[in-house]
């Protein structure tokens, strides 16, 4: 069976491969213009890869070579049930969508209320519903607090919103 | 010299400049306490008010901000595991975990003493270092700082934690992130969006790796970590946790003033640097990373004891080292004054009344330190339900200040979620980090040294300093194996007993 160690090694060389293999031939070019004894744009990335690429199957083969015994850290974050498991990923999932949404809705919506939106969304998954009343008080109050900080302190002009819903306010 | 100073004393103890000093410490230390706002905004936000004061005053004003946001970065790193500066990042390490243990106070009150006698010790070199420090800076071209970035990276095996596999793992892939963006030819790599020519910001890269983790980590695993505040225990430091670092600061406070003065290099390699040779040298080593003293008390000395040399090739050559000092430099001349061997000649009570001002400023900095280590050790007892979405709001907003740009906390948000993932493989962040902000300086001269010498690779061994740091990396290279491979025999016996 495919454990932790097994897996992060995988995944740390499948990274560096699709780098090394996919990402510097498409996304690194080299400029005819540079002499030949200069060392081109891809020579770092491309060694980094390498040795990157290298390390991940050498993490493989130590775990192989060691039976595929899990060091002690490695139960540190294992499910307690499949049920729980299941609500985990789902906590993650809505974690990362709240992020999504808000470098999506900050110039539609307006850095503000986007910023409002993220903070309830972060305190409710957090697990703080219970105290609601300091929720909706920080969800609310510390964004303004901050936009009026940097707004007048740094003048940093903060995105109003393209969809012109909410009125300027800094 | 002696009636010189004396005189620049006398004229430095006025209500001004000490006011001066006092209000750019105090606004230091709470700016650099706040995730996202920089030493750097700092200085340039207080210059437009250096037009309405004399010389000394308004560059002893700009050095005590300086100075403040350089301590006030560790507040934050120590409470909310979020390291205000990239300088910073080493005292997360064994901060947090003191914090978490319920000695918030005593990691703030370490890091508050050494970052003091870094900057004082830092001071002296200044006054009396300034020449020959300045001389060994013109010493140093592409091979030289080549082969001292070469042997910064070692350091990655002193803060890889349990393995030092993971932790080169961790480094390359922060090395290879560092290449996003143009190289010094003018290509454009890995630049898949228009944003990504311009490179990735320090601030984010760091700020996402570190805090937003510990708000990942207790969404998803709520029921573990129930959120609770962490006590606040004793806060006072004894005087044996004193004397049992006082070698790693006074070590670390020597390291901060020697990179201090080369241009470029700045206090975060300074601290990891400190960081790496506290943990090689200490009895403690096993608890570096876990809560240790000595570890919080090398990272700020170092990195406070780069504030007073970063002026060395300012003053002395007329070269900003960093972002801070050329706004500095912006700032003397503003005020009739040019940096360089001239300033010497023409302005030497100036330059006496800065260095007797600096001093001062060190002794203030302890002041406001304890002034506000009191009041922010507080921020621990808020619960983490609470303290962690707050820490989100905070990073959000302070890193969109820095550049006005939504690609930056993208970038943020991007971090945070692999910094979690890299928490969920047992990888240490703070490889990645090193690897990130001293990458370009390495890739960069190496490529630079090679164009010179016509790819000819003994470019790098030409010179008396490139030599020493030749001999350096073998030396600690040939340690770090050695200790690895004590470990795995120990590991071993330990599975067939």
């Amino acid at each position: 069976m495919l454990n932790k160690g097994m897996l992060r090694g995988f995944l740390i060389a499948l990274f560096f491969g699709v780098v090394l293999f996919a990402l510097i031939p498409i996304h690194v070019p080299r400029p005819s213009f540079i002499p030949g004894f200069a060392p081109p744009p891809d020579m770092w990335p491309r060694t980094v890869s390498i040795l990157g690429l290298a390390l991940g199957i050498l993490a493989m083969v130590l775990v192989a070579l060691s039976g595929g015994r899990a060091a002690p850290e490695e139960a540190e974050y294992s499910p307690a049930s499949p049920a729980e498991w299941r609500n985990r990923l789902i906590r993650l999932a809505l974690a990362l969508a709240a992020f999504a949404g808000f470098v999506f809705l900050a110039p539609r919506l307006g850095f503000l209320p986007s910023s409002m939106l993220l903070a309830l969304a972060a305190f409710i998954l957090a697990g703080a519903s219970s105290r609601w009343v300091a929720v909706l008080a920080l969800a609310v109050l510390l964004p303004l607090g901050l936009q009026l900080f940097f707004g007048n302190v740094t003048h940093t002009p903060f995105p109003q919103g393209s969809w012109g819903i909410f009125p300027t306010f800094n | 010299m002696w009636n010189d100073l004396l005189f620049a004393f006398e004229s430095v103890a006025t209500l001004a400049n000490v006011l001066a000093m006092g209000a750019g410490i105090l606004a230091g230390v709470i700016i650099g306490a706040i995730p996202g706002m920089t030493g750097t905004m700092a200085v340039t936000l207080a210059l437009p008010f250096t037009f309405y004061l004399s010389p000394v005053t308004s560059i002893l004003l700009l050095v005590a901000l300086y100075k403040g946001s350089t301590y006030g970065a560790s507040i934050s790193a120590i409470l909310i595991k979020t390291p205000g500066t990239a300088s910073a990042a080493c005292t997360v390490l064994d901060g947090w975990p003191l914090a978490q243990k319920g000695k918030a106070g005593k990691a703030l009150n370490m890091a508050l003493i050494s970052s003091c006698i870094g900057d004082f010790l830092s001071n002296i070199s200044l006054i009396f270092l300034a020449a020959p420090l300045a001389l060994l800076a013109l010493r140093v071209g592409p091979p030289e700082y080549f082969m001292l970035m070469a042997f910064a990276l070692t350091m990655v095996a002193s803060i890889s934690g349990g393995s030092l596999l993971l932790g080169v793992v961790s480094a390359c892939f922060g090395l290879l992130l560092a290449t996003v963006g143009e190289d010094m030819y003018g290509s454009f790599r890995f630049a898949m969006t228009e944003d990504m020519k311009g490179g990735l910001s320090v601030a984010p890269v760091l700020i996402g790796l570190f805090a937003l983790p510990e708000l990942l980590r207790l969404i998803v695993f709520r029921e573990e970590n129930h959120g609770q505040a962490m006590k606040l225990g004793d806060n006072r430091l004894t005087l044996a946790e004193f004397r049992g670092s006082v070698k790693s600061i006074i070590r670390g406070s020597f390291i901060g003033v020697i990179l201090g003065a080369i241009p470029g290099i700045g206090p975060s390699a300074a601290a990891f640097f400190s960081y790496g040779e506290a943990r090689r040298s200490s009895p403690n080593s096993e608890n570096f990373g876990k809560g240790e003293l000595e570890g919080i008390a090398a990272s700020e000395s170092a990195n406070n004891g780069c504030c007073g040399a970063t002026m060395i090739p300012l003053l002395a050559l007329g070269v900003p080292g960093d972002v801070i000092t050329g706004v500095m430099l912006g700032a003397f001349m503003i005020q009739g004054l040019t940096p360089g061997p001239l300033l010497f000649q023409n302005n030497l009570n100036e330059v006496y009344m800065l260095f007797i001002g600096m001093m001062f400023s060190s002794v203030l900095l302890f002041g406001a330190g304890k002034l506000t280590v009191r009041f922010f050790s507080h921020i621990a007892s808020i619960p983490q339900v609470l303290l962690t979405p707050v820490v989100l709001m905070l990073c959000v907003y302070g890193i969109y200040s820095i550049s006005s740009n939504m690609f930056d906390v993208t970038v943020l948000l991007i971090m945070g979620v692999v910094g979690f993932i890299m928490l969920l493989l047992n990888i240490p962040p703070a490889p990645f980090l090193i690897a990130f902000i001293l990458g370009p300086m390495f890739e960069d001269n190496l490529r630079r040294a090679l164009a010179i010498s016509r790819g000819d690779p003994s470019v790098f061994f030409q010179s008396a300093i490139s030599w020493i740091f030749a001999g350096l990396i073998v030396f600690f290279v040939g340690l770090t194996i050695r200790r690895e491979w004590q470990k795995y025999r120990e590991n071993r016996a330990a599975q067939n007993a």
